[in-house]
């Protein structure tokens, strides 16, 4: 029998179910347990990369550079809706140091998102590609995109979603500016009858902004071509795709293109997908035959590098006086940009607690902006803080403490696809983040406290998926002289993956961190590992590595058990040297069985269990605000963050905090101050440099508790990890809008819930 | 960025000679290499100003005042042990500006000559203070702009050391064509609609060279305060100067500057005039304040400044009490 099948599983990426064929082990390697006492998984180690980083010497997309190198920049569309009628660029070319020009005349026609193209004479956005120039360096690249004439045809255009739901507005597509022409539909039950049977009912509407990604490191390339083939050096969260997307765009098999991402600043979703910019570079090289590198600044970043679309929410509960919900409804719309992205917001509505009646409608606009990409997750952040700010005001309705409410409506099974749950602790994250927020400290009574600084505390929870899955594999490979090699196709965006990946084999081989190289990123040398979104890395990679590490252990005691004539049963493995229960001589450092061989190293590949059949994976959190609103100017402080979850085993507690910190920091950024404004009247963006889209700075920052209220979830996978990355951004908002609820007694429905808002909302404004 | 010169001279006179209508001064450079970047000004000539001798000190003469050179550091003010005890409005107001990074390039000089930063005027927007045909802001997104003074254009001034100066009397010393000239604070300041192409009354080539600020009397305390919507690194929403002369609780004389408001560093000498021989308290202040800037004329997004006015302003007097 073969030690490995074909098999079908399924797994959620961000928020779409994929089904996988892939190839994975036969036999299943059993899971660590619950409470076993691992020795490296699970540990504060610090991060492996951290000295690289640090000392400066880790080089990034963004450092990297070649002998003969160009410099390529971007002239794109000023306006938020034109059509292209002249593009002269003799001028440009006469420039001493310019090198070649491509636009939508001479460039190949690539397709490119829904209907277009690699340079499409139709730009959609403020930002939208017109021409690509390449020259000996930056400077001069940006003094010829002065000099390309570009007549433009304006055309009227659309900047808001609410402007694009409307019948007579100006198009962007011949089909219309509602994708697909029409809402996204879910039901489940009878959400008509459902209401019927309420005592109460609350309805509301909430805006949520639109967001942009602002990764430290932006987006970029350098490619080289070696005849035929193509090497990538991309700042990417998903290689493979990378590499499927620039094969096809060019023409070209998969296998003469090279993707390679070592170390990352950042990405959050917006680097998944090929950017144009990595294409366009690659026809430039191949016309100069030189290796080209293009990178974005932050104005290109702010443009057209992808964004977390807004939202319009109504939403509506249903609930009996003993809290139950009968029915909920929400009926939202949100803004795409220029070309098709998700907008959808329902997902928390759908699934986090108990209710058999729903109903969801929703729409997704197209309008003249940069398009969104998927923003650490996508949907569940904005409809996160819409769905529990109304339960809020439910929970006030009915006159129940809010926590107390949704304990009321857990949810034992998901409802959606009405399967158990592999393991759901989120009554536990209730119970232990509510003790450490202090939570009997709330005003009972929203609002009820004196004097020009109030304070509140609330809550939110968390639903995601994240459980990973397959194709995700992994190579070993152990030398003579001791050392391991990790080859895995995925990435590290700054996440922890080089570090986690050394620990689980460390753990399993009993040999030192430092005798592990782990090698990411690199489609030529590395096998499968699927692109790092959804919060799919660690549950799906951590047991490859498992899998590889266990067989490399078994190969090593079977060796030793042919070297010393005895059964394998009779041989143990400890910290790397195997031994014989019944020959006290016997004793192998398995260095040295390495160095018996001929080729002077063992090799293994792990894969990704499948996923187990008619089960439900979900990760599940609280988070709890402890907020300070000064009334006198609307400002509102997180002063504490609770964050309480459930993701299966924690794999390093230092890396955890370190999600959970970033997390938090963005939600409650985008809770309090990010937000990418455009004017109405020229479609134009404002906020196109970090002075105007306002991150936070360390003065901003709030205390944060870390709890982890899971051992492990062996139900998944031999590791029992589940996803982190996006549930410790999702519950965020949700919870400071709540605090802030609780501590002025009204709602600030609209965000970011900046100064001005507020005052509003107190009726001072 | 375009290409242009770069002098270094050694005095304000071949800074001077060597300026014509395409030059620009360079202080700490933090506004002016925004302005290139951002193609918002595109000089010929960038003339550094920091080889200039005697430019970065700052003098205290006893029983005069307190002079500081255009070419002293925000974060040296901000530091100064004389300025923090003495003139704490100002300490305060240079420790509010922008981040470390930044007060620790930019200048005083460049800090009272800066750009505003109206996000139409800093963007691909040809607009009235740009030469260009109309105001983006005023029916656009004016959540930042002014509630008061403005007149076809609508920028608030962004620096917080001019709102300070302004509340400590100061005045500010020009070098023009080899003479000093001093004027006041409130009259180095224009509206827009005395010109709307500038901020201030500096013609080309004209080099601040110190600020001075007289003595205080000795019952004089000061604070600034700035209200932003992030922590730090951020421009004032609405900011406020006090200086108060004071006998126990009760105000002999007040100066209030607001900045964050209008077009310039911000006064209202009505107000002034009736704080004096107010006793200090909440009740008292929330009734002086509550009329304050009645005559504001907010655009559609920014009326909000209207009620932080007059809770801030509650708010620093309380301080001081
Ligand atoms: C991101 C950011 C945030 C900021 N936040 C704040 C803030 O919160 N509060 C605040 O007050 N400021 C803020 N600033 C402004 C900052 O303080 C100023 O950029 C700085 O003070 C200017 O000093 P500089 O020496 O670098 O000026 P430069 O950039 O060198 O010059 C600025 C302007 O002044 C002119 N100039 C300079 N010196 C003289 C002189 N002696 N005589 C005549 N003209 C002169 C120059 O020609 C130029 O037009 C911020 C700036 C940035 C970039
Ligand atoms: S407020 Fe002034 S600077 Fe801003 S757009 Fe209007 S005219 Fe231009």
């Amino acid at each position: 029998m073969s030690d490995k099948k074909i098999t079908k599983s399924r797994f959620w990426f961000e928020e779409h179910e994929v089904e996988t064929i892939s190839e994975v082990p036969n036999k299943k390697i059993k899971p660590w347990a619950s409470d076993a006492k691992l020795d490296v998984v699970g540990k504060p180690i610090s991060r492996i990369d951290g000295p690289d980083k640090v000392s400066g010497r880790a080089k990034y997309t963004f450092d990297r550079l070649l002998p003969d190198t160009a410099i390529a920049k971007t002239l794109r569309c000023p306006f938020p809706h034109a059509r292209i009628k002249k593009i002269d660029f003799s001028k440009a070319l006469k420039l001493p140091g310019v090198l070649a020009v491509i636009t939508n005349e001479d460039a190949p026609s690539i397709p490119w998102f829904h209907e277009s193209t690699l340079f499409d004479s139709h730009a959609r956005y403020q930002g939208d590609e017109i021409a690509c120039v390449a020259a000996e360096n930056e400077a001069i690249a940006e003094a010829a995109l002065k000099l390309i004439d570009v007549e433009y045809e304006k055309l009227a255009f659309v900047s808001s979603a609410a402007q694009g739901m409307k019948n007579n507005t100006p198009k962007l597509y011949d089909s219309g500016n509602i994708h697909h022409g029409k809402p996204t539909i879910y039901q489940r039950g009878d959400a008509v009858s459902g209401f019927k049977e309420a005592d109460v009912i609350v309805e509301d509407t909430f805006t949520t902004q639109c967001a942009v990604h602002n990764p430290l490191e932006p987006h970029g390339s350098l490619v080289k071509w070696d005849s035929d083939h193509l090497t990538v050096w991309d700042s990417t969260q998903s290689v493979f795709g990378v590499r499927g997307k620039v094969a096809e765009s060019l023409g070209i098999p998969e296998n003469n293109v090279r993707i390679i991402k070592q170390y990352m600043g950042g990405g959050f979703g917006s680097k998944l997908e090929a950017g144009k910019y990595t294409v366009m570079a690659a026809l430039l090289a191949k016309k100069l035959k030189r290796p080209v590198k293009i990178v974005m600044d932050r104005q290109e970043m702010n443009l057209a590098m992808g964004n977390r679309p807004d939202s319009t929410q109504t939403i509506k509960a249903g609930v009996k006086k003993d809290g139950t919900i009968s029915a909920l409804s929400q009926k939202s719309f949100g803004a795409a940009g220029a070309y098709p992205s998700g907008t959808g917001t329902s997902w928390p509505l759908r699934s986090m607690y108990q209710c058999p009646n729903i109903y969801t409608e929703e729409y997704t606009v197209f309008i003249n902006a940069g398009p969104g990409r998927p923003f650490r997750a996508p949907g569940h952040v904005q409809g996160t803080f819409a769905f529990e700010s109304l339960l809020e005001q439910a929970a006030a309705k009915i006159k129940m403490d809010p926590l107390e409410f949704r304990i009321k409506n857990y949810a034992e099974i998901d409802q959606v696809g009405n399967v158990p749950y592999t393991s759901k602790r989120l009554r536990e994250c209730y119970e232990l983040g509510a003790k450490a927020i202090g939570w009997n400290k709330r005003n009972k009574i929203a609002g009820s406290g004196k004097g020009s600084i109030r304070h509140g505390i609330g809550m939110a929870s968390q639903i995601w998926w994240g459980g990973g899955g397959p194709p995700a594999k992994a190579t070993m490979k152990l030398t003579a002289d001791g050392q391991l090699q990790v080859f895995s196709g995925t990435q590290d965006l700054g996440t922890g993956s080089y570090t986690f990946i050394a620990m689980v084999a460390a753990e399993v081989l009993e040999i030192p961190m430092d005798k592990i190289k782990v090698v990411l990123g690199d489609t030529e040398i590395c096998p499968y590992a699927p692109g790092s979104g959804g919060s799919v890395t660690a549950p799906s990679v951590s047991p490859a590595i498992r899998d590889a590490a266990e067989q490399m252990k078994y190969k090593l005691l079977s060796f030793a058990a042919v070297l010393s004539h005895e059964p394998i049963e009779n041989m143990r493995y400890k910290n790397g040297v195997i031994t014989s229960v019944n020959m006290s001589s016997t004793k192998y450092k398995i260095e040295d069985l390495v160095g018996k061989l001929s080729e002077k190293e063992i090799v293994t590949h792990g894969d990704r269990e499948a996923n187990p059949e008619g089960m439900a994976i979900q990760t599940f959190g609280a988070q709890f605000a402890d907020v300070d609103v000064d009334m006198d100017t609307g400002k509102i402080k997180v002063n504490r963050m609770v964050a309480a979850h459930d993701i299966g085993r924690m794999l390093n507690r230092k890396l955890l905090e370190n999600q959970f910190h970033g997390g938090i920091i963005q939600g409650m950024s985008f809770a309090l101050l990010e937000e990418r404004v455009i004017d109405n009247n020229t479609g134009k963006v404002l906020s196109t440099n970090l002075h105007d889209y306002k991150i936070p700075t360390i003065a901003d920052i709030p205390e944060i508790e870390v709890i982890i209220a899971s051992d492990s979830d062996p139900k998944i996978s031999n590791t029992g990890v589940k996803g982190i990355g996006e549930p410790a951004i999702i519950p965020t908002a949700g919870a400071i809008a709540n605090a802030v609820y609780n501590a002025i007694g009204v709602q600030v429905k609209d965000l970011p819930m900046t100064p001005d808002k507020v005052l509003k909302a107190l009726g001072n404004a | 960025m375009n290409t242009f010169e770069y002098l270094q001279p050694k005095s304000i006179d071949e800074a001077q000679n060597n300026f014509n209508e395409k030059s620009r001064l360079f202080a700490g450079g933090t506004d002016v290499l925004g302005l290139l970047k951002d193609h918002i000004e595109s000089p010929e000539k960038l003339i550094n100003l920091k080889n200039i001798p005697g430019l970065d000190k700052i003098e205290y003469v006893q029983g005069s005042g307190l002079k500081i050179g255009s070419m002293v550091k925000i974060s040296a003010i901000a530091q100064h042990p004389l300025i923090r005890e003495k003139y704490t409005v100002l300490a305060e107001a240079a420790e509010s500006v922008a981040s470390p990074q930044l007060r620790n390039v930019g200048t005083l000089g460049g800090n009272l000559c800066q750009r505003p930063r109206c996000w139409y005027f800093r963007g691909d927007f040809p607009c009235l203070r740009k030469d260009g045909g109309e105001c983006f802001a005023v029916d656009g997104e004016n959540k930042y702009h002014c509630i008061i003074g403005g007149e076809a254009c609508y920028i608030v001034h962004p620096s917080d050391t001019a709102v300070a100066l302004l509340a400590l009397d100061a005045k500010i010393k020009i070098s023009s064509n080899g003479k000093i000239k001093e004027v006041p604070v409130n009259d180095f300041f224009i509206l827009p609609g005395d010109d709307i192409l500038r901020e201030n009354i500096l013609q080309p080539g004209e080099v601040v060279t110190e600020v001075f600020i007289p003595e205080p009397k000795a019952n004089m305390v000061s604070r600034y305060l700035k209200f932003t919507e992030r922590g730090s690194w951020d421009f004032a929403i609405v900011s406020v100067a006090a200086v108060i002369e004071k006998s126990v609780n009760t105000i002999q004389n007040a100066r209030i500057v607001w900045g964050g408001v209008a077009p310039k560093p911000w006064q209202d000498l009505e107000f002034n005039k009736n704080l004096q021989g107010l006793k200090i308290s909440e009740d008292i202040l929330k009734k002086v304040t509550s009329t304050l800037f009645e005559k504001a004329e907010p655009l559609e997004h920014n009326g909000y400044k209207v009620p932080l006015v007059k809770n801030l302003t509650k708010k620093i007097l309380l301080q001081i009490a």
